[in-house]
């Protein structure tokens, strides 16, 4: 629904473009599931192409209404991907805790968003299966982000410095420590999160992040910006969108190599 | 009034002969092969070719069994069946289509369009048959009037079984051929041939007969069954879950009793399975929608995965016996998806149906593994299993990937995003007024429309309604998807025009899709009107509204998108692959990398063409045709040659390897258009030299690769297993190493591993005398201007003494000649304890060969002149370097050990070798070789800084014309390793023949010294020592005279007959040039290999440790062997190294 549709409500609501992007089976689908109808399938029906929902995120100030892109992980749907995450104002790249490769996978597609999606499109490194390691088992109420600082979601307690030292000692599941994957976010800009789809931890969290992530005025000037600019190639698709949200130094990183290919 | 229609249609496909008569195109051209379009109209196999074609009438018989109906226009219907058509004949098919026209590019006839029943296109949609061979009982030639040519075809239709009613009537019909007489009794000459060959396959007939519903429902087994008469009665075969589970849909509801029933009125009057002879009611049946048992069978039939069935029954269990316990990553991916395939389905819950799909998916996935496994094709496969037996489901998996939906689900989903771009087109010029808001709106069709056509509407309709789809679409092809989606589209339309983004126009459709059994007239006063549900509308719409879209329309607008479509998936695929390549090609710039991209596969797609054209030659030239040796996987004609047409070649043999390096490196071109490597050379370790030679140069103008050992090093340097090739990922860190940021000493580095062959840092004797000749190999092109040597004293010197003539090239021949002669000077002994008697024997079995070359007396006489010029020069040189460094320390004891080596260096019978410090202080020493590490070798290898073919092409023939010899001399050298040289050519130079060809004779000379030396060491030994004496007070005098001298060896070397490497030793004065600072770090890094290495050495040395002031040379001389001045110099240089 765009702003028009929701003008009795009291609070200023916009839509927001989100994708989601990373390995197979990382949990991507979960993530959505869990996010939209607070459920989890073992048995997801699986993405053909990407899956489209939608839910809404109550901000203080406004209501974000997402509409959420999920796409197939398998590596050959790869290529279709640009058809997804066009005009997106913002994606979670995920990657799954217990193992490393799918971290690689995701460090590859945040440079494919940064070099190719919208100019600010805000993106959220998510490790997901935090129920596999020792920390999903602890005490839900604790959480390994270390995001920017804008990222720690209200009501969120500030975790243990020393939970790695934890992770190595007991041999839990965990084969990418929150260190590595954090320091690559904040190199990057990202916002980051490690979350659990089957327990909930988190999940609501990265997207109320988002939500805050999102500049005021790539919301005036909403989704629409790209409009009327005519049917792009799949996979060219770039918005005359100026707008642009300073996370880290991708801003102008983003402008340089943007046609480097 | 049919058979006048028919008439009609016969005297149109008469008048119009240029449809049989196009040309055949070629199979890289977008239009396809006649041989592909027949294969298409009729279904059949790859392996299948049109022989011979003819027009005629199609004669059936007056139904024998009497229907039961009385429907007057039914037995019309049935009485006019006459059809007048082509007749064609393949090597096990004979075919006939009342669509004469479909295969050719220009099918409008509106007479076949009538008689097609509207689907005028691909696909068996026509009235006929295509019926194998093997299916043919007897053929016979009716003498009815003396000018009609009619055959009588009986089939084995229905006549395989064990029991036989006795009132079985064969199914018989009739053939008129139209045509000369001549052309008539040549097909009858192809029929009969065929036909015999084809006995054979009864067998497969009979197994893959018993297997269909079909012969079951007709053999009366299923009522007797039901009857209670004879339970011992065959079970019914295998329809699918279905059987077990209930097929989807309320049976009642879809009337299947009925359905069945007028199928079974139809095969028996028509045939069944491998004999059905399509009519009109054919396709009207299949348009109603199939009965649940029949289904899999006519599906298997109308998309003509039968025939392949037919071909190998067996490869389905044959498959999955074979790659039993086999693991691999599409079964990885496999297993993820198989509790999500159609979960709502009964039978997908249960093990048996998970277990189906797993055994299809996986058996495909081994026997087209550059498919694999796709995700959607575990719905598709789901659904088919619901109806078919999974050996049905398997073959039919194989003709939807290979031609129902090319490229969907292949690594790049190229066909899946080429459809989109089609289907996008399609709405646009259909329905302009939603194309422009969807447009506005910024919505993007593909993104709700691709799991349409990506898993056949099976998840996005409900599963009865996707499978009337599907009966269609088996029959029709692909156009059948892009139709029905038009239509929900167009009956959206008014509701489409509201939406405002992706998720109302997704919600839109989902909506309606639920709502498909739903009257689509609710409100209407006509109970008809009120019956007729959505689908039945949709149904309608897509096949009325959009009859004009044909497989035509779809052929012309893929070949109209295509392009586009594969340039963004290779734009994204070189994007993710370059960015994929890992830290060692961030040393490389954007552009290099994309043009190491861009190169690596031009090349290893040209190698393909060539394979390809290759094989059609040999086939050709075989002169018969044949067949695919294996009956699925991807079609035959196929396209190749990009990466966004599916998974890539990922690996270079060296061939390829080489075409990569002549597109880069310009030393790697040919010197002479024709190689000059010939088969006899193939044996020789790498090269797989193929005679490639000819066909490539016809296929394009690219330049000719060259080979050369030092090629081969570099390969085996980049590859990480040179068995399986060389890997972008290679080629990338490889070149890395070398363009990264400008750095000497880590090419001198690099070239010196190439050489260093078992690791253990050091270079022998062959190694040495090979890398001096990779120098030349590489430098033998020029340097276009990376080197320039300074104007030092002897230039000017050279310029009064009117020498102005030695250019860069000459001057860097005296170069390399003095890093030969400095590398055995330098050179230090194998340790004996290590390996001295393998190395031993092996030394001397390459010194026997190289020793058994006749040399002349004047070769003896050149090999001690010139050792007394080496030692002079080099002695004389050294010092400056030494007095630079006043902390210059030489470590007697040290200098001891190397003067000890100096002179068994060149003795074949004491191993020797440099290593790496050593081989960096040579090249250092050398103004000339310094800049060839520093700026020449890595920027020969050209990427995205130089307009790489012109440069080449240009500079190679004014590089031919001067030095017109390399073509010819190439191949001694690289032949040295076979030790192959031809005695005869070894020292002489031809007049005429350039400088150049006077070094690399030099260098074949030093070989063949280096065997000599061996015989007559003892007496060279002496004279060296002797002349060495005489030699030790002329140092000093030595640098004025060296300019004079270097004019002058050049020149006579120029003058042809100098056989030994004197020139070289006048090359220009390294020495002079001033040691650099960075040069120095590596000077210390390196002094801690050399101390290390005398710890080894004779613990007695030590007593010589005595400290050295600089600028004493001497001193330490006076210590050790004093009367040998060749050993001077080694201390002198090892000072200098240390340092």
């Amino acid at each position: 629904m765009s702003e028009s549709t929701s003008t009795n409500t009291p609070k200023p609501s916009s839509s927001v473009k989100l994708v989601l992007l990373g390995e197979a089976a990382v949990g991507k689908s979960s993530l959505v599931l869990r996010f939209v109808n607070n459920d989890f399938q073992e048995n997801k029906e699986p993405t053909i192409g990407a899956a489209f929902l939608t839910q809404k995120c109550s901000l203080p100030t406004r209501t974000i209404k997402f509409e959420i892109w999920d796409t197939a992980g398998q590596e050959r749907f790869a290529s279709l991907a640009p058809m997804y995450y066009r005009n997106a104002q913002a994606a979670l790249v995920v990657y799954d805790v217990t193992k490393p490769s799918s971290l690689t996978k995701a460090k590859h597609w945040v440079a494919e968003l940064q070099r190719q999606a919208s100019p600010g499109i805000v993106i959220a490194l998510v490790g997901n299966k935090l129920d596999l390691t020792n920390d999903g088992n602890d005490t839900a109420g604790e959480s390994p982000a270390e995001a920017d600082g804008e990222a720690a979601a209200d009501g969120e307690e500030a975790t243990g410095e020393n939970q790695e030292e934890q992770d190595v000692a007991t041999g839990d599941a965990r084969k990418v420590p929150t260190r590595e994957a954090s320091t690559y976010a904040d190199e990057e800009g990202l916002l980051f999160f490690e979350t659990s789809a089957k327990t909930g931890v988190n999940v609501v969290d990265v997207f109320t992040a988002i939500a805050n992530a999102i500049p005021e005025s790539s919301l005036k000037s909403g989704r629409g910006a790209g409009a009327g600019t005519g049917q792009t190639s799949l996979g060219s698709g770039r918005p005359a969108d100026d707008s642009r949200v300073n996370l880290g130094e991708r801003g102008p990183a983003t402008a340089k190599e943007g046609c480097a290919c | 009034m049919m058979q006048w229609t028919s008439f009609v249609q016969k005297a149109q496909s008469l008048i119009d002969p240029a449809n049989f008569t196009l040309p055949t195109l070629a199979s890289s051209d977008h239009n396809p092969s006649k041989a592909s379009l027949f294969r298409q109209q009729f279904r059949l196999p790859d392996s299948q070719n049109p022989l011979q074609e003819i027009t005629a009438e199609l004669i059936l018989p007056i139904p024998h069994t009497s229907t039961s109906h009385g429907d007057a226009t039914r037995n019309l219907d049935r009485a006019g069946n006459r059809y007048a058509g082509r007749l064609h004949l393949s090597e096990r098919f004979i075919c006939f289509s009342t669509q004469p026209t479909s295969f050719t590019p220009s099918s409008s006839l509106a007479a076949s369009t009538h008689w097609a029943g509207q689907t005028n296109g691909t696909g068996p949609s026509g009235n006929g048959f295509t019926i194998p061979l093997c299916c043919i009982r007897r053929v016979e030639r009716l003498n009815s009037l003396s000018h009609v040519f009619s055959l009588a075809l009986t089939t084995w239709n229905g006549a395989l079984g064990k029991q036989q009613n006795p009132d079985f009537v064969p199914q018989r019909f009739t053939i008129q051929l139209a045509g000369s007489r001549q052309a008539c009794e040549r097909f009858c000459d192809g029929l009969k041939k065929g036909l015999r060959e084809c006995m054979k396959e009864i067998e497969n007939l009979r197994v893959v007969v018993n297997d269909c519903y079909s012969e079951y429902l007709l053999s009366g087994a299923k009522t007797k069954a039901q009857n209670g008469e004879t339970p011992d009665a065959r079970q019914p075969p295998d329809a699918g879950l279905g059987m077990m589970f209930r097929y989807p849909g309320d049976a009642r509801k879809l009337r299947d009793r009925s359905k069945m029933r007028l199928w079974g009125e139809y095969f028996r009057e028509n045939g069944r399975n491998a004999t059905l002879i399509r009519q009109p009611t054919f396709h009207k049946l299949i348009r109603v929608g199939l009965p649940n048992r029949l289904r899999g069978e006519v599906w298997e039939a109308t998309s003509g995965s039968f025939y392949l069935r037919l071909r190998n029954p067996k490869l389905y269990t044959d498959t999955l016996s074979k790659f039993s316990g086999q693991e691999s990553l599409a079964i990885d991916e496999i297993e993820k998806d198989l509790n999500r395939s159609l979960p709502e389905y009964a039978g997908f819950q249960s093990e048996e149906g998970i277990g189906r799909l797993r055994r299809v998916l996986t058996a495909y996935s081994w026997i087209n593994a550059e498919i694999g496994y796709c995700q959607a094709m575990n719905i598709v496969v789901a659904a088919l299993l619901i109806y078919m037996s999974e050996a049905q489901a398997f073959f039919l998996l194989s003709v939807l990937c290979d031609r129902l939906l090319p490229g969907y689900y292949s690594t790049t989903m190229y066909g899946t995003l080429l459809d989109q771009k089609v289907f996008e087109s399609l709405v646009e010029k259909t329905m302009p007024v939603l194309w422009e808001h969807l447009t506005k709106s910024d919505v993007q069709l593909s993104v709700v429309s691709l799991p349409w056509f990506l898993s056949l509407y099976i998840n996005s309709m409900p599963l009865v309604f996707a499978f009337r789809v599907l009966d269609v679409f088996f029959l029709e092809g692909p156009k059948v998807l892009f139709q029905v989606g038009l239509a929900i589209l167009r009956i959206n339309g008014e509701e489409l025009l509201d939406i405002q983004d992706d998720g109302s126009f997704i919600s839109v459709l989902k909506s309606y899709f639920s709502r498909l059994d739903e009257s689509a007239h609710p409100r209407s006063e006509n109970p008809k009107l009120r019956a007729i549900t959505r689908f039945q509308e949709l149904m309608v719409v897509a096949f009325k509204e959009f009859s004009q879209i044909t497989h035509q329309t779809i052929t012309e607008q893929r070949d109209k998108h295509k392009d586009a479509v594969l340039e963004n998936i290779e734009s994204f695929a070189k994007r993710t692959s370059i960015r994929n390549l890992g830290p060692d090609s961030k040393k490389l710039s954007m552009d290099d990398l994309g043009v190491i991209y861009d190169r690596y596969y031009e090349v290893l797609y040209d190698r393909q063409q060539r394979d390809k054209l290759l094989e059609e030659e040999r086939r050709r030239q075989e002169k018969k045709r044949v067949e695919r040796t294996s009956i699925l996987g991807p079609p035959v004609d196929r396209e190749i040659g990009r990466v966004g047409l599916g998974p890539s070649p990922t690996h270079m043999d060296y061939d390829a390897f080489r075409d990569f390096l002549a597109a880069t490196a310009k030393w790697a071109i040919a010197d002479s258009p024709s190689p000059s490597r010939k088969d006899s050379t193939a044996e020789q370790g790498y090269n797989s030299f193929r005679g490639w030679g000819k066909t490539s140069s016809l296929l394009n103008n690219k330049p000719e690769p060259t080979d050369h050992e030092f090629m081969q090093r570099l390969f085996r340097k980049w590859a990480t297993d040179p068995n399986e090739g060389i890997s972008l990922q290679n080629v990338v860190n490889g070149l890395a190493r070398l363009r990264g940021p400008r750095d000497i000493m880590n090419n001198i580095q690099y070239f010196f591993d190439l050489y260093d062959d078992n690791g253990d840092g050091m270079v022998d004797r062959e190694g040495i005398l090979r890398m001096s000749e990779a120098l030349l190999f590489l430098s033998r092109r020029g340097f276009e201007g990376t080197i320039t040597p300074t104007q030092s004293v002897e230039d000017i010197r050279a310029h009064e003494h009117d020498q102005d003539k030695l250019s860069v090239e000459e001057r860097f021949l005296g170069s390399v000649s003095s890093f030969i002669r400095r590398c055995f000077e330098y050179a230090d002994p194998s340790h004996p304890e290590s390996k001295a008697a393998e190395q031993q024997k092996e030394t001397d079995d390459a010194a026997d060969k190289l020793g058994s070359f006749s040399i002349g007396d004047d070769d003896e006489e050149d090999l001690i002149d010139v050792d007394d010029d080496s030692k002079s020069t080099s002695s004389a040189a050294t010092e400056k370097p030494a007095k630079q460094d006043p902390e210059n320390k030489p470590n007697p004891q040290h200098n001891r050990a190397m003067s000890q080596a100096a002179n068994p260096a060149l003795d074949p019978n004491n191993p020797l070798h440099i290593t790496l410090p050593t081989f960096r202080m040579v090249i250092l020493a050398d103004e000339l070789l310094e800049q060839f590490f520093d700026a020449f070798f890595p920027q020969s290898f050209r990427l995205s800084d130089h307009g790489l073919h012109v440069l080449a092409s240009s500079s190679l023939s004014s590089n031919l014309t001067t030095f017109s010899n390399i073509g010819t001399a190439k191949p001694q050298l690289s032949a040295v390793s076979g030790a192959s040289v031809a005695g005869a050519s070894g020292g002489i130079v031809p007049p005429g023949k350039g400088l150049r060809g006077v070094l690399d004779n030099i260098v074949s000379d030093g070989i063949r010294m280096a065997a000599e030396v061996k015989k007559r060491m003892d007496e060279a030994q002496r004279e060296l020592e002797r002349s060495a004496l005489n030699r030790d007070e002329d140092e000093e005098e030595d640098d004025d005279e060296y300019d004079t001298r270097t004019g002058a060896a050049t020149a006579s070397a120029m003058a042809g007959g100098i056989s030994s490497w004197g020139a070289g030793v006048y090359g220009a004065d390294p020495e002079r040039r001033s040691v650099r600072d960075t040069d120095r770090d590596l000077l210390e890094g390196a002094e801690a290999e050399v101390i290390s290495m005398r710890g080894k050495d004779d613990p007695s040395l030590l007593l010589d440790d005595h400290p050295t002031s600089p600028n004493s040379n001497p001193a330490p001389n006076t210590h050790n062997s004093p009367t040998r001045s060749s050993d001077q110099h080694n201390v002198i240089s090892k000072v200098e190294f240390d340092s």
